[in-house]
C-alpha cells in the first residue's frame, strides 16, 4: 500500500490561533484510489483541503505526495507536482470563455506561464489540449461562452475541468455536487467517474449517495480526528459513524 | 476553417505608415512637437496602463522609473562624449530595469491600498534622491543635454532637429508601444489578466503570482524608463519635474482620461492631455484646475474614459443599433 501511496497524510493537526479545527489526521490514498472524506458541517473537511493543497501550512504533521515530503512547498509548487484542486464554491475566470479557463491550466502544466514571446491562442497545440478537455467535461459546444453566463451546472463542471487542466496525478474535489439538482449531480458523478478512471482522486462530500457510488474508501472526519476509515459497506454498518450522524456523541 | 480576410485593414496600415512619414510635411514644427511629446507619453500611459488596467495594480509611482530613465540618459550622454544614442538610451533602459527590480522586490510583498501608498513613498524617496543628488542630477538647476547624431548609413538623424527628433521617436516608442500591444496576448500578458481575475485559481494551476507581478513591475517600469529617456532628449534638459508626484499624477489622469479599459485608451489619453494642456496653458496659468475638474468630470460621468465614451456612443448609432434590432424586424 505505502510504495504506490500517491498522498500519505501524517498526523496532521491545524490549530487557528487557539481553536483547533485539526488534532490529528492520518490517511493514505492509493494511486488511483478514489478516496471520500466525509463528515458534519464544520468537521474540518476544507481545511484538511486547504491544508493538502498549500493553500496554508499545517501546525504540525506531514503531507507526503508520490513519497516526497512536500508539507513546505507553497501551493503552486503542489500543483506543478501533480496536485490539483477544486473549490466548493465555484471558482472559475467567470470573464474568460470556457477555453480560456481550461487553457490557463494547460499551458501551465506546458512551462507557458511567463513567456514575453509566445502567443498561448496562436499554439494550435495548446488550443486543441484544451478542446479535448472541454470534450471531457462535455462543454465543447460552449467554447466561446464566457464561464459567467454557463448554466450552474456547467459551470461546475467547468470547475472540474479546470482542475484537470493542467493534467493532474491527483485531484481533490471539494464538494463537486453543492448545490446541483438530483439530474445535474447524477451526471456530475457519471463524469466524476469517468474523468477519474486512471487518476487518484479525493473528494469531500455532503450527498452520501455521491460517496457511496464513487468512492472506493471512506474517512469519517469528526470534529477534527479520523472516526473511521474503510471501505463503504465497512463505514455504512459502523456504529461509531452512525452515532456522530445522528448526533448521538456519547463524548 | 478559412482564413480571416480583412480587405478593411490591408490598405489601412500603408495609409497609415505613409501619413506617419509625410507629417513633418504637413504639419508647422510647433504642431509636430506637440505630436511627439505626446507620442512619448503614450508609452509611459500604455505600460502604466499594463500595470492599472491589466494587472488591476493601482501605482503612485510610475515617475520614479520615468524619472530615472530621464536622467540616466542624460547623465551617459553628458559623461561618455559621442556615445550612440540608441546606446544611451539602451544603459538608461537598463538602469530602469534595475530600479525595477529593486523596488519590485522591496513593495510587492503587499498589495491593494499598502501597495498604492508604498509606491507613492518610495516615488518621493527617488525625487528627494534627485533632489540632494546634486553632483549626478544637476538638483534644482538640472541637467542640459545634447545627444549626438544617429547614423544609419545612408540616412542620418540628428534629435535636436524637430523632423529628425519626431522620426526617431516615431520609430522607437512606435516599436515600444506595438511591444505592448503584442505583450497583451503574450502567455505572459495573459496570465497578468489571469491573476488580477482570479490570483487563487491561478496559483493552484502552477503560476507564481508573486513572479509574475514582479516581472510586469520591472517590465512596465522599464518601459516608462524608455519614455523619460525620449522626454529628456526631446527636451534636450531634464529636470526634477520629471520624476516629481506631478509627472506620476499627469500618467495616472492621461489613463483614466483615456480609459484604462482598452489598449488604445492611454494613447487618446496622451494626445488628449497633451493637446488641452497646451491649448489651456495659453488661456491661463491656472490650467491645472481646469484640467483636474475635467478629470473629475471623467470619473463622475464617463468611468470608462474617451474610449469608453466612445464606444457606448459607437453602440448607439443608427447602424450598430440595426444591427442589434435584426431580430425584431
Amino acid at each position: 500500500m505505502t510504495e504506490q501511496a500517491i498522498l500519505q497524510i501524517m498526523d496532521i493537526r491545524k490549530d487557528f490561533s487557539g481553536l483547533e479545527v485539526l488534532t490529528s489526521v492520518n490517511f493514505t490514498v492509493g494511486a488511483n484510489e478514489r478516496f471520500a472524506v466525509i463528515g458534519p458541517n464544520g468537521a474540518g473537511k476544507t481545511t484538511l483541503f486547504n491544508v493538502i493543497s498549500g493553500k496554508f501550512p499545517a501546525t504540525s504533521g506531514a503531507v507526503l505526495f508520490k513519497g516526497r515530503d512536500i508539507s513546505s512547498q507553497s501551493a503552486y509548487r503542489r500543483a506543478r507536482m501533480g496536485m490539483a484542486r477544486s473549490f466548493q464554491i465555484t471558482n472559475i475566470f467567470q470573464q474568460l470563455s470556457a477555453l480560456d479557463n481550461v487553457l490557463a491550466g494547460v499551458r501551465s502544466h506546458q512551462g507557458l506561464r511567463y513567456n514575453l514571446l509566445r502567443r498561448p491562442h496562436h499554439d494550435q497545440r495548446l488550443i486543441e489540449l484544451s478542446e479535448a478537455i472541454l470534450e471531457r467535461i462535455g462543454l465543447q459546444d460552449y467554447r466561446d461562452v464566457p464561464a459567467q453566463e454557463l448554466a450552474y451546472g456547467q459551470q461546475r463542471a467547468l470547475e472540474l475541468g479546470v482542475t484537470l487542466s493542467c493534467d493532474p496525478e491527483l485531484i481533490l474535489l471539494d464538494e463537486p455536487t453543492a448545490g446541483m439538482s438530483r439530474k445535474e449531480t447524477e451526471d456530475a458523478i457519471q463524469m466524476i467517474s469517468r474523468v477519474t478512471r486512471d487518476i487518484a482522486c479525493v473528494i469531500i462530500e455532503h450527498d452520501m449517495n455521491v460517496v457511496f457510488t464513487l468512492a472506493d474508501r471512506i474517512s469519517v472526519l469528526h470534529y477534527g480526528v479520523i472516526l473511521a476509515c474503510g471501505a463503504p459497506d465497512e463505514i455504512r454498518c459502523d456504529q461509531k459513524v452512525k452515532d456522530a450522524y445522528l448526533g448521538e456523541d456519547e463524548s | 476553417m478559412m482564413p480571416k480576410t480583412k480587405p478593411a485593414y490591408l490598405w489601412a496600415w500603408p495609409l497609415g505608415l505613409a501619413l506617419l512619414a509625410a507629417l513633418p510635411w504637413i504639419l508647422p514644427p510647433y504642431q509636430l512637437r506637440l505630436v511627439t511629446e505626446a507620442t512619448i507619453f503614450s508609452l509611459y500611459a500604455v505600460s502604466y496602463n499594463l500595470l492599472l488596467g491589466y494587472a488591476g495594480l493601482l501605482s503612485f509611482g510610475h515617475a520614479m522609473f520615468f524619472g530615472v530613465g530621464a536622467f540616466a540618459a542624460a547623465v551617459v550622454i553628458n559623461s561618455m562624449e559621442g556615445v550612440p544614442l540608441f546606446l544611451a538610451l539602451a544603459m538608461a533602459t537598463a538602469l530602469t530595469t534595475l530600479a525595477g527590480l529593486v523596488v519590485g522586490l522591496l513593495l510587492l510583498r503587499v498589495k491593494g491600498t499598502p501597495f498604492a501608498l508604498l509606491t507613492l513613498a518610495f516615488n518621493a524617496l527617488f525625487y528627494a534622491i534627485a533632489v540632494k543628488w546634486h553632483t549626478v542630477t544637476g538638483g534644482d538647476d538640472g541637467l542640459t543635454v545634447f545627444p549626438s547624431v544617429v547614423n544609419f548609413g545612408l540616412l542620418s538623424l540628428d534629435p535636436g532637429k524637430g523632423p529628425d527628433m519626431y522620426y526617431l521617436t516615431v520609430l522607437v516608442i512606435g516599436l515600444a508601444v506595438a511591444f505592448c500591444c503584442y505583450f497583451t496576448r503574450t502567455a505572459m500578458g495573459q496570465s497578468v489578466l489571469l491573476i488580477r481575475e482570479n490570483e487563487e485559481r491561478m496559483r493552484f494551476l502552477g503560476y507564481n503570482t508573486n513572479v509574475a507581478r514582479l516581472m510586469l513591475f520591472i517590465i512596465t517600469g522599464a518601459l516608462a524608463g524608455l519614455a523619460g529617456s525620449f522626454y529628456a532628449i526631446f527636451n534636450s534638459f531634464v529636470s526634477l519635474d520629471a520624476i516629481s508626484i506631478e509627472m506620476t499624477t499627469k500618467v495616472l489622469l492621461m489613463t483614466f482620461i483615456g480609459g484604462t479599459a482598452s489598449f488604445a485608451g492611454p494613447i487618446v489619453g496622451a494626445f488628449f492631455y497633451t493637446y488641452v494642456q497646451d491649448f489651456l496653458s495659453d488661456l491661463t496659468d491656472n490650467w491645472p484646475l481646469i484640467m483636474g475638474t475635467l478629470f473629475i468630470l471623467m470619473v463622475l460621468f464617463a468611468p470608462g474614459g474617451l474610449s469608453g465614451l466612445v464606444k457606448s456612443l459607437a453602440a448607439r448609432l443608427p447602424g450598430a443599433k440595426d444591427k442589434g434590432s435584426d431580430r425584431d424586424d
